[in-house]
């Protein structure tokens, strides 16, 4: 905490808002929303002439900052130089990508968040076979654990009622050219008949040991400096193929130097997160992921009063008169803080913070279902190249994220490949190609039972790649004829950010504005700027980023979603329940404190046994 | 318990001040509903209604005031199965704004979206003389674009009802066919249901 003292929020100071207590004292008690709030009288048709807090940027930090200021009580300006939702975050359709890409390359204009943007389309989309907005793509995609600050934030606010989540369970690991699905719970540990009996004692005790791991300092301390695979080798005399399947599927790590402490949290985060909801770890947003998630928050935050206003540009802010200057030549007095993403920072700005780590993406639409990649009624998987992996000698992880047409993300008898890496400079790309590349010959082997050959597939530099037919011999040629993978849509990117990939968000990220470090001239002084999506794979960071800037505005963290909603629906008796009530018992014990299944009273519950995959 | 609620997101759209908000109040509100309590959470408003053979669950959307600087999120329209397009008939403005809604809810909202034009305010036509939007002109739109029409009064409660009822007459019944349904913990329409966490813990087959 800054403060030593908390300063009254906003919230406070619009008694309004609570009802007091019996000796007067707002403190403790949480807000509670009243009936019907957000549906009030008409609002006034121009924008406020003096807010409590502009943000610029509509990307998921900055979305769930304005909703979490609106609910506590501040008076809100939440713009967008934008025409759309989620500026970093932002799900697009394909011609949203185009224009997205022309600015990103546009010479003129300074770029310093994303470089080296090539799209490819398929002359399918011009000509109608495929609808550009029949296609949801996630600039930055994420994952979300079932045990996460983000899902218990999504329910306390109610934004969870806006979306619509489905599970992904499906883990591949690539090894020795071959993709390996992950054993990940205890049960299919022990009915694996493929391990070792001590390999797999061994692994159970690591299992044990990792949900109280932060008690047992005396175990991993001695580690607390060293890579998590030298602790496991060491401690739990785990072999290469679980350290691997621990640090890269399951913790999700970029690189075999993750540190034990950090390590050892990631993994109990997939571990925590299964079977929360079902027997998965991970859900994510139909029609689309961080792009959605900041429009519902959005949406909150204008149902507790922000304002909200796409295609707004700030151009500049004077931290003496607090006045926030706009080009349609607006203006707003400002009286607690103004907050920006780093992307929609005025012309002629000082005091953006670097943006120092890398990350390159490749995003491909294939003409391919996928359903093979997918658990049995599940639209996702997720498939990760450790180390090594691949023929490029890969240093960095390359992480994939596949997600098909029942998503709702892309049409049907297509996919969506999400590649990332960490990996810096060319190389990252050149990762990212030889991970495509493996990909693409691991599901014409599965769909046609073509000899393993890494050679038998090349890329046309339309982006259509084939198979080489002369080197599978006369016999396939027929079956090879046929089978192609047809790219919709191939997007390469490299972004920049100030949040490493794999460290929590540290609060002196958002320390680089204080007032002696005035740039003299600058259009930007005294504007807080948020932090643009790592390279991580989960939502991870954006609560703790939200949180951070919360407390520097309101000056304490306490009443962050505070919120109690009155009179819950008549017909679901667990509303309030949010996931900090669940730990590691959740997945070891019996848990039956939850008799009522209301999906019962709806609608019978039937197994779809039909499917193929 | 009724077992055979179909809900449906609903939206409101139109110019402010039209009274969009009044109407929903009105409706959650009101004695022919199956319950009093209107319901709210920082999401949308419900209500019930029963139909002759079948319970509808109405998610009132509102704008939240994102409409004034067309600000709409695609979310807004997302799998909207009906939507009011209210304006005030003693407002013309308000009218022109509603042929723009119309317009915009056949290019963003999916395609079986129902709508209904509602002329609201009728409580203010104390003559003839008063009302600024004709009834016939409200009917043409309608006809040309397939919408249902009403004129009603939030104020005194008039025909308000009948939007809704009409609605829900129009409404295809869901299919029970337990597509979408993997035995995973999901509402009725497939999703999950993130309010209840999982009670499948022994499955891991182990105590420790």
């Amino acid at each position: 905490m800054l403060n030593s003292e908390r300063r009254p929020s906003m919230a406070e100071r619009r008694p309004s808002f609570f009802s007091p207590g019996p000796d007067g004292s707002l403190q403790s008690t949480s807000l509670l929303v009243p009936h019907l709030a957000g549906i009030e009288d008409p609002l006034p048709e121009t924008t406020p002439e003096q807010v409590d807090v502009v943000i610029a940027g509509t990307g998921l930090i900055e979305s769930i900052l304005s909703a979490a200021l609106a609910w506590q009580g501040s008076t809100v300006l939440h713009i967008d130089s934008n025409n759309y939702y989620g500026d970093t975050w932002a799900t697009m359709t394909i011609d949203q990508l185009k224009n997205w890409t022309t600015l990103v390359n546009d010479k003129s204009s300074e770029t310093r968040f994303y470089k080296d943007a090539k799209l490819y389309v398929s002359g399918l989309v011009s000509q109608g076979k495929f609808k550009s907005k029949n296609f949801g793509i996630d600039l930055s995609p994420k994952i979300l654990f079932a045990q996460s600050d983000l899902l218990s934030v999504l329910i306390k606010s109610r934004v969870h009622q806006y979306l619509e989540f489905q599970s992904l369970s499906n883990f591949h690991t690539f090894e020795n050219d071959n993709f390996e699905r992950l054993t990940n719970s205890k049960q299919e540990i022990f009915t694996n008949q493929t391990l070792p009996l001590m390999t797999k004692r061994n692994l159970m005790r690591f299992i044990k040991f990792v949900f109280e791991w932060e008690k047992n300092t005396e175990v991993w301390e001695p580690y607390a400096d060293q890579p998590l695979a030298s602790f496991l080798v060491d401690k739990f005399k785990l072999e290469k193929p679980q350290v691997f399947e621990l640090i890269f599927s399951i913790g999700m790590c970029r690189n075999l130097n993750t540190r034990t402490p950090e390590g050892l949290a990631r993994i109990r985060r997939f571990l925590t997160s299964f079977d929360v909801y079902g027997p998965f770890p991970v859900l994510y947003s139909k029609y689309g992921g961080p792009g959605e998630l900041s429009q519902g928050f959005c949406r909150s935050a204008a149902v507790a009063g922000a304002t909200y206003k796409l295609n707004h540009k700030l151009v500049s802010y004077d931290p003496n008169s607090q006045t926030a200057v706009f080009e349609d030549g607006s203006r707003v007095r400002v009286t607690e803080k103004i907050v920006a993403s780093p992307t929609q920072h005025p012309p002629n700005s000082g005091n953006i913070p670097p943006q120092k780590y890398e990350v390159h993406r490749l995003t491909c639409v294939v003409e391919k279902d996928c359903l093979q990649w997918f658990s049995e009624g599940e639209n996702a998987a997720m498939v990760v190249f450790p180390p090594d992996s691949l023929k490029t000698g890969n240093t960095e992880t390359v992480q994939v994220a596949i997600l098909g047409s029942g998503a709702e993300v892309c049409e049907p008898g297509t996919s969506i490949w999400y590649f990332s890496t960490t990996q810096e400079g060319p190389r990252g790309d050149l990762d990212l190609d030889a991970a495509l590349e493996a990909m693409i010959a691991s599901i014409l082997r599965e769909s046609s039972e073509i000899p393993d050959d890494d050679e038998l597939v090349q890329i046309n530099p339309d982006g259509v790649s084939l198979v080489n037919s002369v080197k599978l011999g006369k016999s396939f040629k027929e079956l090879v004829s046929k089978e192609q993978i047809n790219f919709i849509m191939k997007l390469y990117y490299t972004q920049y950010t100030s949040t490493p990939p794999f460290d929590v968000v540290t609060p002196n990220l958002f320390d680089l504005n204080k007032s002696d470090k005035y740039m003299p001239g600058a259009s930007d002084n005294g504007i807080l700027y948020t932090s643009l999506p790592s390279g991580e794979v989960s939502y991870d960071e954006a609560i703790t980023a939200a949180k951070l800037l919360y407390e520097k505005i309101v000056g304490s963290d306490d009443d962050f979603f505070d919120l109690d909603f009155e009179n819950d629906e008549p017909d679901s008796k667990n509303n309030n329940k949010t996931m900090g009530n669940y730990d590691e018992s959740a997945i070891a014990d019996d848990d039956d404190d939850d008799d009522d299944i209301r999906m019962m009273d709806a609608e019978p519950v039937e197994f779809a046994g039909e499917m193929e995959i | 318990m009724n077992s055979n609620v179909t809900s449906i997101k609903l939206v409101l759209l139109g110019e402010a001040a039209v009274g969009k908000s009044s109407i929903v109040l009105r409706f959650v509100s009101n004695d022919f509903a199956e319950n009093k309590e209107p319901t709210i959470g920082a999401a949308f408003l419900t209500q019930r209604v029963n139909m002759a053979d079948h319970t509808i669950k109405f998610e009132i959307w509102d704008t939240a005031g994102q409409e004034r600087f067309a600000s709409l999120a695609p979310m807004y329209y997302r799998n909207a199965q009906a939507a009011l397009v209210v304006y005030d008939v003693t407002k013309p403005q308000s009218f022109i704004k509603a042929r723009h809604w119309v317009k915009e809810l056949h290019e963003q909202a999916s395609k079986g979206i129902i709508i209904a034009l509602v002329g609201n305010k009728m409580d203010l036509l104390e003559s003839e003389e008063d009302r600024k939007v004709a009834r016939e002109e409200a009917e043409k739109l309608s006809e040309e674009k397939n919408l249902l029409f009403f004129e009603t009064s939030a104020k005194s409660g008039d025909n308000v009802n009948e939007v809704f009822l009409a609605i829900g007459e129009k409404i295809p019944l869901k299919k029970n066919d337990g597509s979408n349904n993997d035995g995973l913990r999901t509402t009725e329409d497939g999703r999950i249901d993130l309010n209840r966490s999982d009670d499948v813990a022994n499955s891991s087959g182990c105590a420790c």
